[in-house]
């Protein structure tokens, strides 16, 4: 399916969902935002995140990524040249959303996630939580339903814990050999696909700017070694005529390379109109976000009422 | 003919539930509580369990961590100890008389083999015979401590393979037979948005069910409070949060016994506010419950 007739069919999937009025949220006060994904693009997807990096970094954070896998499974090149190109496309990626050279690969084996130690990934993660100290950290809900890829469904799984356990003195004190401290992080934000079944109920939005969602338009075509989709521009042209019709934006593009990018962008153009529709602005993306005091329920009207500025 | 066939069909299907029965009648006047974590069974739990004594039945607590990470600056083996006494503590207040600590390493279990786990509680399970079980719900979502999945997925399933003699076949020969709980409750932390929702009916899907325990609330304060290295170490890391964001709470001005009881008390208030929502109880907790509803429809009870 391409991606102009999977924009159509997510457009019905979503008209039939309910619309909420969800709270926008604002970048909590930092410097630090740590992604963690497990592949090369993950970072910007219709399914989010860029919008986080774009807001985080316009307030001041330094943003960093972690790709998790060696995405050696994800292009037409073998197992080597998928990992060199998709990580180049990585960096190419990042740079666009202003998050200039900051990548830590792990290169756990991609999509040989399943038989691994969970806590072997965990601890890595714990220990860049640690070093980098992130005020707020960003990957996929763990609680996704019907997630397929194991990638996104360890790596979440992992992280989820990762960013509070690495607070606690007692979680790997060999790492503190190391010249880390403790560090617990208070902010989760939790992308997943809302089409995909009951486990990702999102509770916030974060608005976005005209000029943030063209970044993420550029940034999710930086990945062209996967992404560029020529057939797929051709095939849609071909359907239209087919019924007497076309699209005037893409009349006088020749190159089918460039129509296919123009095709992806509309996409993300559409989606991130879809999720500001949310919350009564004009683009957004969504998410599952755990807030400083989410482990405590029961305590939080307590919280709200007596806590005081110094 | 076609009588004759029904007749022999209806004896095969009594016959085949008379040793189901059998073993639901040795069950004993016992609640067992199942908890992954010291804390978890005393805030989400901790009053329905004192009811159930108060009411006249015996209750075993089965801890599957150790607990070793939580507290804010001893080391493991330290932790440990200390929590495993101060479980016992809290176990007595809630008039739980007996503890049995397995001792696996808590913010470990993820890989420990499924099995390991399981069949060890199943083992428990047939040497007490329970007529009820409290789990951690591994169904519930959001919560992210994942030992409470894991140890809730190996309660969950500890129930099941109790009751089949297929299972952990050795204890046969040691006349540690088969033992169906008619009862289990789940408990979760309150932070699953869809804990409430029903899923599916009580033939296919425990039920949420809210239990009153204004009876046995103080009881509940109090058996929270004794578990003292953990909660230092919640006061500890909330003290430290609002520090470095530059606010306080006055309560955690002074961090000692006295500050750290109030906000136990204030945090096990909240959760039964919390889960009195849309009750008639002025404190609760909230469960899945899977009864006698559980699997055999309405009409065939």
């Amino acid at each position: 399916m391409n991606r102009f007739t999977l924009s159509i069919v997510l457009l019905g999937i979503c008209g039939v969902l309910s619309a909420a009025d969800l709270p926008l949220v604002d970048p909590p006060p930092g410097k630090v935002l740590l992604v963690a994904q497990p592949h090369h693009d993950d970072h910007t997807t219709d399914y989010g995140l860029a919008g986080v990096i774009l807001r985080f970094i316009a307030d001041g954070y330094k943003a960093y990524y972690v790709r998790g896998t060696n995405d050696e499974k994800d292009g037409r090149l073998g197992f080597p040249r998928n990992d060199m190109v998709n990580l180049k496309e990585t960096y190419d990626a990042l740079r666009i959303l202003g998050m200039e050279d900051h990548v830590i690969n792990l290169n756990w084996r991609n999509n040989f996630e399943t038989p691994y130690a969970l806590n072997d990934q965990r601890e890595q993660l714990i220990f860049l939580v640690r070093k980098y100290k992130p005020d707020a950290v960003a990957g996929h809900n763990a609680w996704e339903h019907y997630q397929k890829n194991p990638g996104h469904r360890n790596l979440s799984w992992n992280y989820e814990e990762a960013y509070w356990l690495a607070g606690y003195r007692n979680v790997h004190p060999e790492h503190f050999e190391m010249g880390v401290e403790p560090h617990e992080t208070y902010h989760y934000f939790g992308k997943a696909r809302l089409d995909w079944g009951r486990g990702h109920r999102p509770n916030v939005i974060l608005e976005m700017t005209e000029e943030q969602v063209k970044v993420k338009e550029k940034a999710i075509h930086a990945h062209q070694h996967v992404y560029a989709n020529p057939g797929g521009a051709r095939a849609t042209r071909t359907r239209l005529a087919q019924q007497g019709l076309y699209l005037p934006d893409l009349e006088d593009v020749d190159d089918d390379t460039t129509a296919g990018n123009m095709m992806i962008e509309w996409h993300m153009n559409w989606i991130s109109r879809r999720w500001g529709k949310e919350a009564n602005v004009k683009y957004g993306e969504d998410y599952y976000y755990m807030g400083e005091f989410y482990p405590l329920p029961g305590l939080e009207e307590f919280l709200d009422d007596n806590v005081e500025a110094k | 003919m076609t009588r004759r066939i029904l007749a022999f069909v209806s004896l095969v299907f009594l016959a085949a539930l008379a040793p189901l029965t059998a073993q639901i009648g040795e069950t004993n006047n016992t609640v067992v509580v199942i908890t992954s974590d010291a804390s978890n069974y005393v805030l989400h739990a901790g009053g329905t369990v004192a009811k159930m004594v108060e009411d006249g039945m015996d209750a075993i607590l089965i801890r599957i961590g150790n607990d070793e990470k939580d507290s804010w600056d001893l080391p493991p083996e330290e932790t440990a100890l200390r929590t495993k006494q101060e479980s016992e503590a809290a176990a007595k207040i809630l008039g739980i008389n007996k503890v049995i600590s397995l001792g696996f390493r808590s913010s470990d279990f993820r890989d420990v083999p499924f099995t390991t786990m399981r069949d060890r509680l199943a083992y428990y399970i047939r040497v007490h015979k329970p007529r009820v079980l409290f789990i951690p719900n591994p169904h519930t979502q959001y919560d992210r401590n994942h030992d409470r999945y894991y140890g809730g997925r190996a309660a969950e399933d500890a129930w099941r393979a109790a009751a089949f003699k297929n299972y952990l076949p050795a204890m046969k020969d040691v006349n540690l037979g088969a033992h169906v709980t008619p009862e289990v409750y789940y408990f979760a932390p309150l932070v699953d948005p869809a804990r409430r929702e029903p899923e599916s009916t009580a033939t296919f899907v425990p039920q949420p069910k809210m239990t009153d325990i204004s009876g046995t609330l103080e009881k509940k304060i109090k058996a929270a409070q004794a578990l003292k290295t953990i909660n230092h170490s919640v006061a500890m890391r909330l003290k430290q949060r609002l520090d470095s964001t530059d606010r306080r709470l006055p309560l955690l001005d002074r961090v000692d016994e006295a500050s750290i009881n109030k906000l136990v008390e204030e945090r096990v208030r909240g959760l039964a506010q919390l889960s009195a929502e849309g009750t008639d109880f002025q404190a609760a907790e909230e469960f899945r419950y899977a009864g006698a509803e559980y699997r055999i429809p309405a009409s065939y009870r």
